[in-house]
Parts: C-alpha cells; sequence; structure tokens
C-alpha cells in the first residue's frame, strides 16, 4: 500500500522557528512507521537546515513568510519551500564543509551530503527550494540509483501560479457586481445554465462569480477550469459524455458542455479561468468562441484593477516608518490600518538631533484620493525637517501644499511634534487634529488641545508652537478620528485610550488592543502613534 | 532543551544537554559553556546522550565553546553522543575536534 504523507506549513518568522517545522515533522514521522530512522534522520536534519539557513539568512531582522511542504511517498522524501526573504547567492555549487573552526557555514554542506537533489531558484525576488532524498529500500543498500527526475520546473510553475493567486488577495472574499454583471451578461449572450470565474487554489476550484446554478467550490480533481488553464487556448469541449479524457466529470443536470478562457496574474501566470458550462452538449462557433474571449478579457480588466489597488497599498504601507526609532528611554510604535485598501492618514517618524520628530495626519476622505494627498503631506514635512522649528516645517508644508489641497477641494488635519530625548519636551503643533493625549504615569491625562485650523483651509494661518513634558511613565497618544470610533464616537473615547495606557506594557499591547478591535469592522482609517518615556529608575 | 551543569573538581564541568540543540537553542548552550569558564571551570564535559537532535547551529555553539575553553586553558569534549548527534558529527568531519568519550572521567582523566 502505498505511503504518502504530505504536510504544509505557513510560517512567519519571527515568531516561528525551526522548532515548530520540527513539530510538524513529529506528525509526520509518527505517520510513517515504516520510513528506515536513517532517512528520517537525514529529511530531519536536512529540512531544519534549511529552515534556519532560510531564518538567518533571509530575513534581516524582519519578519518574513515561508511555506514549506513536505510530502513522503514511497520511494523518496521531498521537501519544497518558498520564501521571500533576500538572497544574494546561496553557495550551492561549494560542497565542502568550512574550516573546523568555523561556527557556521555547514547548513547548506550537510543538506548537499544527505540528499539526492537540493535545488535552489529565486524568481521575482522569491526564493524556490527543492530537496529530495531517495528513500533506502530495505532489499538493497542506499539506493543511490538514478532518480527519476522530478520536473522541478513543473513544480515552480504550480508554486509561483499558487503564489500569484494569493498575492491578489480575491480568494474567498464576497461576491462583486463588477463580476456578477459579466457572469450574468454571458449566461444570456450564450443562453447557458451557467456562467463563472473560477480560480484554481490549490487542490480546490473557488468561484469569485457564479450567475446559474453551479457550485462556488468543488475540487480540482472534478474541475474543467484546472485544464483550461494549462493553456492559453479557449478550451471548448462540445459533448463531455462523449469524450472519454473528460466524461468522468460530467455532472448530470449540470455540466456536459463546457467553454472556458483562461484568467492571467498580472506576472502573467494562469490563475483560473472565465467559463460558461451547460448540462446539455451544444455547439459552440467560432463567433461564440470570440465573444467569450472578450468577456474573459473584461474580467481580466476587473481583476488588474484590483491588484493595481492592492499594490498601491502595498506601496502605501511601505511609506510607514519601517524602521524603529531607537531612543534610549522611550518606546515608539504606532500602526495604520486603512478602510480601504488605501487611506488618507499616515502616522511618521524620523530621528531629529537628540530627539525624534513624530507626525501623524489624516486626510480628507477615504481612498486613493485621500492617499496621494496623504503621502504628498508626508513627502513635504519630512523635507521640511531642516527646519530647526515644528511651526517652521507646518508653516512650509502649507505654502507648498495649499494650492495642491485647494485644487483637490480637500484638506488635511496634522500634529507634528519633535520630541526630546533627554528632557522630555514635546514642542508640537496641532492643525485641526486635536486628538492628541497624554496618559500621565499618576493615571491623570492631558489633552493637547488645538485651536488652529487644519492645512489647506487659510494659507495666512499661523500655526502656534505649544510645549509640554512628558515624564518618566507618561505616554503620548494621537490618532485618527477612525479610533473613536472603535469606541462611542466622541471624544471620550481618548479617556478610554488613556485607561488603555496604563493597563499596558508597552506600546506594542495598546497597539495590539486597537488592532484587535478594528478587526473587520472598522469604516475609517484607523491609525495611531503612541510615545511612551520609561519609568524611572 | 534542558540543561544541567554540574561542578566537579579540578575545574571540570559537566554539561548534560537533553531534547533539541538547534538555532532555537544554541545560544543558551554558549551561555552554559561561558558561564563555566566564568565560575573557574574551563575543562567543559558536554554530555549528548540526551540530546534528540543537533544541527549546524548546535555545533556552531560547541565550536564556538571548544574556542573559548581553550584560549581560557581549558577543553571541551563531549560525553556519549546520541545517534543523531554523532551522524552530524561524522558528516561534519568534525569528530576530530570535537572527540567523544565514554564518561566525564574519561574525557578528563585528572579530575
Amino acid at each position: 500500500m502505498p505511503e504518502i504523507v504530505s504536510r504544509t506549513l505557513r510560517l512567519s518568522s519571527p515568531p516561528d522557528t525551526v522548532d515548530t517545522v520540527q513539530d510538524l515533522l513529529a506528525t509526520i514521522w509518527a505517520q510513517t512507521p515504516r520510513l528506515d530512522p536513517a532517512d528520517r534522520m537525514a529529511a530531519e536534519l536536512s529540512i531544519v537546515e534549511l529552515t534556519a539557513n532560510v531564518i538567518e539568512h533571509a530575513n534581516r531582522g524582519q519578519a518574513i513568510r515561508f511555506t514549506l511542504t513536505v510530502v513522503v511517498s514511497d520511494d523518496r522524501i521531498e521537501a519544497t519551500a518558498t520564501d521571500e526573504g533576500s538572497v544574494e547567492h546561496v553557495g550551492l555549487s561549494d560542497r565542502s564543509m568550512p574550516d573546523q573552526w568555523s561556527e557556521r557555514g555547514r547548513g547548506l554542506p550537510i543538506m548537499q551530503a544527505l540528499n539526492d537533489s537540493v535545488e535552489h531558484r529565486r524568481v521575482d525576488g522569491v526564493n524556490y527550494w527543492t530537496v529530495v532524498r531517495a528513500r533506502r529500500s530495505p532489499s538493497s543498500k542506499r539506493g543511490r540509483k538514478v532518480m527519476p527526475s522530478i520536473s522541478i520546473s513543473g513544480v515552480i510553475d504550480e508554486m509561483a501560479r499558487q503564489r500569484a493567486l494569493e498575492d491578489m488577495g480575491i480568494l474567498d472574499t464576497a461576491p462583486e457586481e463588477r463580476f456578477d454583471r459579466v457572469t450574468r451578461l454571458a449566461r444570456q449572450l450564450f443562453g447557458v445554465e451557467t456562467a463563472a470565474v473560477n480560480f484554481i487554489d490549490g487542490d480546490r476550484q473557488w468561484a469569485k462569480s457564479v450567475s446559474g446554478a453551479g457550485p462556488v467550490e468543488m475540487t480540482r480533481e472534478a474541475s474543467m477550469c484546472t485544464v483550461t488553464i494549462q493553456g492559453n487556448d479557449p478550451f471548448v469541449v462540445t459533448d463531455m459524455t462523449a469524450d472519454p479524457r473528460y466524461s468522468e466529470k460530467v455532472v448530470p443536470g449540470l455540466l456536459a458542455f463546457y467553454a472556458g478562457f483562461p484568467l492571467y496574474a498580472p506576472g502573467g501566470e494562469r490563475i483560473g479561468a472565465f467559463c460558461v458550462y451547460d448540462s446539455t452538449p451544444r455547439h459552440f462557433s467560432v463567433r461564440e468562441t470570440e465573444m467569450l474571449r472578450d468577456l474573459a478579457g473584461w474580467v481580466q480588466q476587473e481583476l488588474t484593477v484590483s491588484q493595481e489597488l492592492s499594490r498601491a497599498s502595498e506601496v502605501q504601507q511601505g511609506l510607514l516608518p519601517q524602521q524603529l526609532l531607537s531612543m534610549p528611554g522611550w518606546q515608539i510604535g504606532g500602526v495604520c490600518i486603512p478602510a480601504r485598501a488605501v487611506g488618507g492618514d499616515f502616522y511618521d517618524w524620523y530621528p531629529v538631533g537628540e530627539g525624534a520628530a513624530l507626525t501623524l495626519a489624516d486626510a480628507m476622505g477615504k481612498g486613493i484620493g485621500a492617499s496621494i494627498i496623504a503621502a504628498t503631506v508626508r513627502a513635504v514635512l519630512r523635507s521640511a525637517a531642516r527646519f530647526a522649528d515644528v511651526a517652521g516645517a507646518i508653516d512650509a508644508a502649507s505654502a507648498a501644499l495649499t494650492i495642491d489641497l485647494n485644487n483637490a477641494g480637500v484638506f488635511v488635519t496634522a500634529f507634528h511634534a519633535r520630541l526630546d530625548m533627554d528632557s522630555g519636551e514635546l514642542s508640537y503643533v496641532d492643525a485641526g487634529h486635536g486628538l492628541s493625549i497624554i496618559a500621565r504615569a499618576d493615571g491623570s491625562s492631558e489633552r493637547l488641545r488645538s485651536h488652529a485650523p487644519p492645512l489647506g483651509v487659510d494659507p495666512e494661518t499661523e500655526w502656534p508652537l505649544q510645549t509640554t513634558v512628558l515624564e518618566p511613565g507618561d505616554t503620548l497618544i494621537v490618532v485618527s478620528d477612525g479610533v473613536l470610533d472603535l469606541y462611542d464616537g466622541t471624544l471620550r473615547s481618548l479617556d478610554n485610550l488613556v485607561a488603555l495606557a496604563l493597563l499596558a506594557k508597552d506600546p506594542w499591547e495598546i497597539i495590539e488592543a486597537i488592532r484587535a478591535r478594528a478587526r473587520g469592522t472598522s469604516s475609517d482609517d484607523v491609525t495611531m502613534l503612541i510615545a511612551r518615556r520609561d519609568d524611572a529608575r | 532543551m534542558e540543561i544541567t551543569v554540574v561542578h566537579h573538581p579540578f575545574g571540570v564541568a559537566e554539561v548534560t544537554v537533553g531534547g533539541r540543540l538547534n538555532m532555537v537553542t544554541a545560544a543558551r548552550m554558549r551561555e552554559a559553556i561561558e558561564s563555566a569558564i566564568d565560575s573557574n571551570h574551563p575543562n567543559v564535559a558536554v554530555d549528548l546522550s540526551q540530546v534528540v537532535f543537533l544541527d549546524s547551529s548546535g555545533l556552531g555553539a560547541l565550536v564556538s565553546g571548544l574556542k573559548a575553553v581553550r584560549a581560557s586553558g581549558g577543553d571541551l569534549r563531549l560525553v556519549r553522543p546520541a545517534e543523531q548527534a554523532q551522524l552530524v558529527l561524522e558528516l561534519t568531519n568534525m569528530g576530530s575536534v570535537l572527540k567523544s568519550y565514554d564518561t566525564v572521567g574519561d574525557a578528563f582523566p585528572h579530575a
């Protein structure tokens, strides 16, 4: 009886470690009692070395995603992995062990010594690893016979395809009218029972849109679209009952005729198909094939719009400070959760002299328009950092932005401050924002009120510079109005934040609490910036 | 990973490790050896009989420990490495540098 056990693990490191992988492997070994201990030991060591290599060399202090699949079949153990880490070069050609006194560099040589094949490819910023070891058979000594070559390119294609699909972020999302109207139209145009936009996700097919009787989800094995995505041409089977290749896929009362056209990810990977099908075999003319192609093109355009929006979202998240501010005696953190793919809020920080500049701004509106304004405000405030005083930076930003803001008919509220690391002095300008509060160590609180208008209202405005001091144990919290909506929507919500600040041991606990509240419910952008001064010792 | 340290006469520290000695636990192994050196026990016998898994990171910690104890006039020797650890030592040709003994007494006969 064939003994095939397969497990896939999606890791995020940190916090996941090689221990997570070893725990997964333990579950595989438990199901493969006939695996030779030498094979088990070799496979475990190789897979841990691979994981350690990814974690150690690829993450450079940042979290990385890492997917690992281990398959134990009759004749071999295969591990495939993908990660997004930045590896400049992997020395797979150099098989030799390092010098005995070296503390590092043995991982890859160990993998190569223990396996029949170790391959690494880097495609579009993603590392693909394949490690294969032929199983020791009970009858022959370690059979270093020629392995039937596994198609690494096939494995890579499928992994790249799967990854491209996942990156589009469309799987398991709610139905959308922009897709539904195409499937409705197709059903009417062709006079068929069902039209669908299907994606091939691992071992299942999932429909973003179905018009008619077809299922939203089915196994990949039963899918016709999985055949369509093997090529770039329209795929039509007029009578599936008469074709032995597809007769097993016939579903009485649902599927006996099929016509589909592949759909692509931005990188060209075939991720799914636009298709029409019917319970009765029928003819499909050349003209109809062309119509199908046109409708598939329409769906394709809608997909591209989604993808560009999610790219925009990545760009915007990239504009948030990626580096932690390292200021002895201070902990500084922030979070920005846009209500849509992109938002009009941002926070920013950067070191200035013996301290830091802190900014939180909120461009009126949501979505792409607001996000473009927000990115502009951020750039202008950053470039104004050369101004010694905080008010000067806001004045400069106002001067540079007024025309743009007027043209767009929007305004921007902003809190911009400079924090002196040693004295705790906080000099700030509040342009119509007014959502800043200090939670004092003794449990009291102080709101930093705003009497000045936002940017983009009146270019003649002079924004007053205000000053306060953060004492040891004090926490400065600056939020966007989306955070108020997580509570009762009024300024009383700031008191909830003060209470949260007193309970939390560090800014990240406050951020996690807000993140949890915002999950799935926020209708406005949720943004928060926190600076806590350590308790005096 | 469980790690216990027993001090013997003549500057010998017996470090017994159980569980996995990998990327996650390597740092603790280094610390145990450092503290043996700090307490004037630079002759370190690492008992690997309870180690279920050793990888290159764990091995790196042992090499780093070996260099540290030698710099302090001592040595680092292994006691009864388990089967998997033995495999790693052989595979990496480290057996000649990290020598294995049956007991702590064999590893440091003058202790």
